[in-house]
């Protein structure tokens, strides 16, 4: 398969200029795992024109589509249609750009003040300015029905400090609120048509995005067309958008083959080969934040025991687990970050080869010199027991024997991190769009997805402290590489691999290019033929 | 008629008890599926207040019997109140997926009967035939086949390959008759194949039975040709047990849906009651039942009437 990309890629090269920043960088970093994007849309030749509705299927029914009252991860792809964010992010990195908030600023550690972009307007046509943005981050934070309070909670209150300007006063440093505004919490909705329609504006929702809200047949179709007064000049591109909800992804994609629909997204990288093997389908992937890992219980034994942690990440060969779980469509994990992210740490890249020796001598210190047996948790579906027989063996070879312990996802993730069954859970991270969250909810103390409840090491608090407190892109980076040095030095996780985004489309769908946060984003969209 | 009138009323009577019966089943089974609404509710990054917040304005905290009771009282009222994931009345989500799962059924029915019947008439009047060994290898194939591999065969040959019929979807029959019919055709056709082989061998034993019985014998003495005996009298006597296999067939058709549906990506009755179930959004799920319930007694009586009709003596048992 990677050869084939790579051939693909080969046959590009005069087309350089239409590479993506991502794609770019794979180039020269020679990043063989990120070869896949340039297979995708992002060499796709020709200028980008208006017209055509974009025919999508999507796996699921959104929860709802009010970004404060819904909550599910796949509700953004539908979201993000008719919704702006005060804060967009860079799709290669996830770095903060500006979105509906034209800049902002941190006056003193605990002020924020947001400029808002003049003149954007919401579908209903009322003004998308200061008074709006401040009734949208109120509700957010407090509002009754509101299931997005805890992003908002360093929030202490909001003031209209300008026409086109809010100021927010936080109860403590909190440099994570700029992506946190890229989420949910930053989705613009029309304060009218909040207060007139109550409860019934979950499913007929009002925005400042690219497309309005036409009609949502419930777990069937979700319609949006073209805001006509959309504040970015010659966008969006297309007419429409009709997202078709085909639960089952085998079928989704069949209704791509077929011709009835023209994108889909949130396919698994085994049914590459299906793509590949349909005419005229193009797949497209890239890494995400999604880490598949192995949680481990660090509050008893035996994985209070740092060289138990660091064995279980010596002991596993991530890019045969890849090779093996993946046909190798995903970046080998080593830190919580995938590499394309604004915070990851290169220094650390190399913090666990593959070592089984030296996983038995960590072991023989910690006293088990005959092996050790590790009580996990997991899943019972057929990816996850795959997962687990290539983990079962690979550990096998350091001495270390696990045995799963199998549910569904809910009754599972309940018992391994509320009622504190089993050393570790072989399970995944969804990622979070400002790092520092996913650094508070995985080791920090009382945190749910830390079963310990407790800081591994005291250092691990203040250097949390630190990353919400550095202001600037550059001082966060330093203070992220503080913190992922102290998560990696004591092995307080067993990161596995980055799982990649896998869409396909048909040949009329150009300029799509997949992001770092692996929910879809159609404003760069357009149909040829 | 007056037993008919009886045997109505003895079958009315026995609706309640049984939707009460299923409908309590499958609420406590719900019950012990692991999983939580409110935490699909919640959201991804929800705290345990929260959960606890939405657990109680849903009354999940209520106890088990105090919610069936709740939604029994509701549903007495013609109040199947709604689905808790999209805040949609019950009722009319229920409406609006019925007639796109009844399409299905009824032409795979018809697809059934109009293939089954001159199968199994064929294999009946020539027995031990080649023709017969064949019509019945060909109906033990379609008993054997599951519906939904058969579907996605079905998929990959007339809508992939020569792409002669849609893969996925529906569209209302009220809105556009042909394109209705054409996505409806590979979903019953798929449906159909187990169909059409119970007929065929349900009528073919029914035909053989009474073509073979004393009374054919006299009549054949009589010197009645073999097509009269055949249309006058066989067929007659066969149509009970094909109300039966009729009756049973479209109770089995509709259970099938929640496959093929999930197949062809069509939004019917099979795939509104999977995804509720999934979700434990247990308002639809009691709805859906209730709706099924309903329609399999509503059938099992109009067959009852039928009977009655097509043989005298039944309503007099």
């Amino acid at each position: 398969m990677k050869s084939n990309d790579q051939k693909k890629v080969a046959a590009s090269m005069g087309n350089w200029i239409g590479l993506d920043r991502r794609g770019f960088l794979a180039l020269l970093g020679g990043l063989p795992a990120l070869s896949g994007t340039l297979s995708g849309s992002a060499l796709a030749q020709g200028t980008p024109h208006k017209g055509g509705i974009l025919r999508v299927s999507a796996p699921a029914n959104p929860s709802s589509l009010d970004p404060a009252t819904g909550g599910a991860g796949s509700d953004h792809v539908f979201l993000y249609t008719m919704f702006d964010t005060l804060v967009a992010y860079d799709y290669a990195s996830l770095q903060p750009i500006p979105g509906l908030a034209e800049s902002w600023s941190f006056p003193d550690p605990t002020t924020f003040v947001l400029n808002i972009r003049p003149g954007v307007l919401f579908h209903d046509g009322t003004q998308c300015d200061a008074a709006a943005v401040k009734f949208n981050l109120d509700r957010n934070r407090s509002g009754e029905r509101s299931n997005i309070r805890p992003d908002l909670e360093t929030v202490t209150d909001v003031t209209v400090s300008g026409p086109n300007q809010v100021t927010l006063k936080l109860s403590q440093p909190d440099t994570a609120l700029p992506l946190i505004l890229s989420d949910r919490a930053g989705m613009m909705c029309s304060p009218m048509a909040v207060q007139e329609r109550g409860k019934d504006h979950d499913r007929n929702p009002v925005g400042a995005g690219p497309w309005k809200f036409v009609s949502w047949a419930n777990a069937e179709k979700i319609v949006v067309t073209r805001n006509e007064q959309y504040w970015r000049p010659g966008r969006p591109y297309l007419d429409g958008v009709e997202l078709s909800i085909i639960t089952e992804i085998n079928t989704g994609l069949r209704s791509v083959i077929a011709g009835q629909n023209d994108f889909i997204y949130f396919l698994s990288p085994q049914q590459k080969q299906v793509i590949d093997r349909a005419k005229g389908l193009t797949a497209v992937s890239g890494p995400t934040l999604y880490c598949v890992q192995l949680y481990l219980n660090w509050g008893r034994p035996p994985f209070n025991d740092v060289r138990v942690r660091q064995a279980m990440n010596y002991a596993v060969d991530r890019e045969e687990f890849n090779k093996a779980t993946m046909n190798g469509l995903s970046e080998p994990a080593v830190l919580t970050l995938p590499a394309a992210h604004w915070a990851h740490d290169k220094a650390l890249d190399n913090a666990y080869p593959y070592d089984p020796d030296k996983a038995r001598r960590l072991l023989a210190e910690a006293g088990y010199k005959d092996g050790i047996d590790i009580n996990m948790i997991g899943y019972t579906d057929q990816r996850s027991q795959q997962r687990q027989e290539v983990l079962i063996e690979q550990y096998k070879k350091a001495g270390i024997r696990l045995h799963f312990t199998n549910g569904s996802l809910a009754e599972m993730s309940a018992a391994f991190l509320s009622e504190r069954k089993g050393d570790g859970f072989l399970s995944a991270w969804t990622g979070r769009p400002d790092p520092s969250l996913t650094y508070q909810l995985l080791f920090g103390a009382g945190a749910y997805y830390n079963p310990s409840r407790v800081e591994a090491v005291p250092e691990i608090g203040p250097a949390l402290r630190a990353t919400r407190a550095a202001e600037d892109i550059e001082s966060r980076k330093k203070a992220f590489a503080v913190l992922q040095r102290l998560v990696t030095d004591n092995a307080l996780v067993v990161p596995l691999l980055f799982q990649f985004e896998m869409d396909a489309h048909n040949a009329k769908v150009k300029g799509y290019r997949p992001n770092l946060l692996g929910k879809p984003k159609f404003e760069d969209v357009y149909l040829e033929g | 008629m007056h037993g008919t009138l009886r045997m109505i009323g003895r079958r009315l009577s026995q609706i309640i008890p049984v939707i009460l019966l299923a409908t309590f089943v499958v609420f406590g089974l719900l019950q012990l599926v692991p999983g939580d609404i409110a935490v699909t509710l919640a959201g991804d990054n929800a705290t345990d207040v929260r959960i606890a917040q939405i657990r109680q304005s849903y009354g999940l905290d209520r106890p088990f019997l105090v919610q069936y009771a709740s939604w029994l009282w509701n549903a007495m009222h013609l109040d199947l109140s709604r689905s808790y994931l999209s805040n949609e009345p019950v009722l009319d989500q229920i409406l609006h997926r019925f007639p796109t799962s009844l399409l299905i059924v009824g032409l795979a029915l018809v697809v059934s009967l109009v293939v089954g019947i001159p199968l199994g008439i064929l294999a009946a009047t020539r027995p031990g035939s080649r023709l017969d060994t064949a019509v019945t290898s060909f109906a033990s194939l379609g008993v054997a086949l599951p519906n939904f591999w058969l579907a996605m065969i079905l998929v990959a040959t007339f809508a992939l390959s020569y792409n002669w019929f849609p893969a996925t979807g529906s569209v209302a029959l009220g809105k556009d008759p042909s394109k209705a019919l054409l996505h409806a055709a590979l979903p019953a056709l798929a449906l159909a194949a187990g169909g059409v082989a119970e007929v065929v061998r349900q009528l073919r034993s029914a035909l053989i039975e009474i073509l073979s019985s004393q009374y054919v014998r006299t009549l054949r003495a009589k010197g009645l040709s073999s097509a009269s005996i055949l249309w006058k009298h066989g067929l007659k006597n066969v149509s009970v047990t094909l109300l039966t296999v009729i009756g049973l067939l479209v109770n089995r058709l509709l259970g099938a849906t929640v496959v093929v549906e999930a197949v062809f990506a069509i939004p019917g009755m099979g795939s509104l009651i999977v995804n509720a179930a999934i979700h434990k959004d247990f308002p639809v799920v009691q709805g859906v039942v209730l709706a099924m319930v309903v329609i399999v007694i509503c059938l099992n009586l109009l067959i009852d009437v039928l009977y009655t009709i097509l043989d005298p003596r039944v309503g007099l048992k």
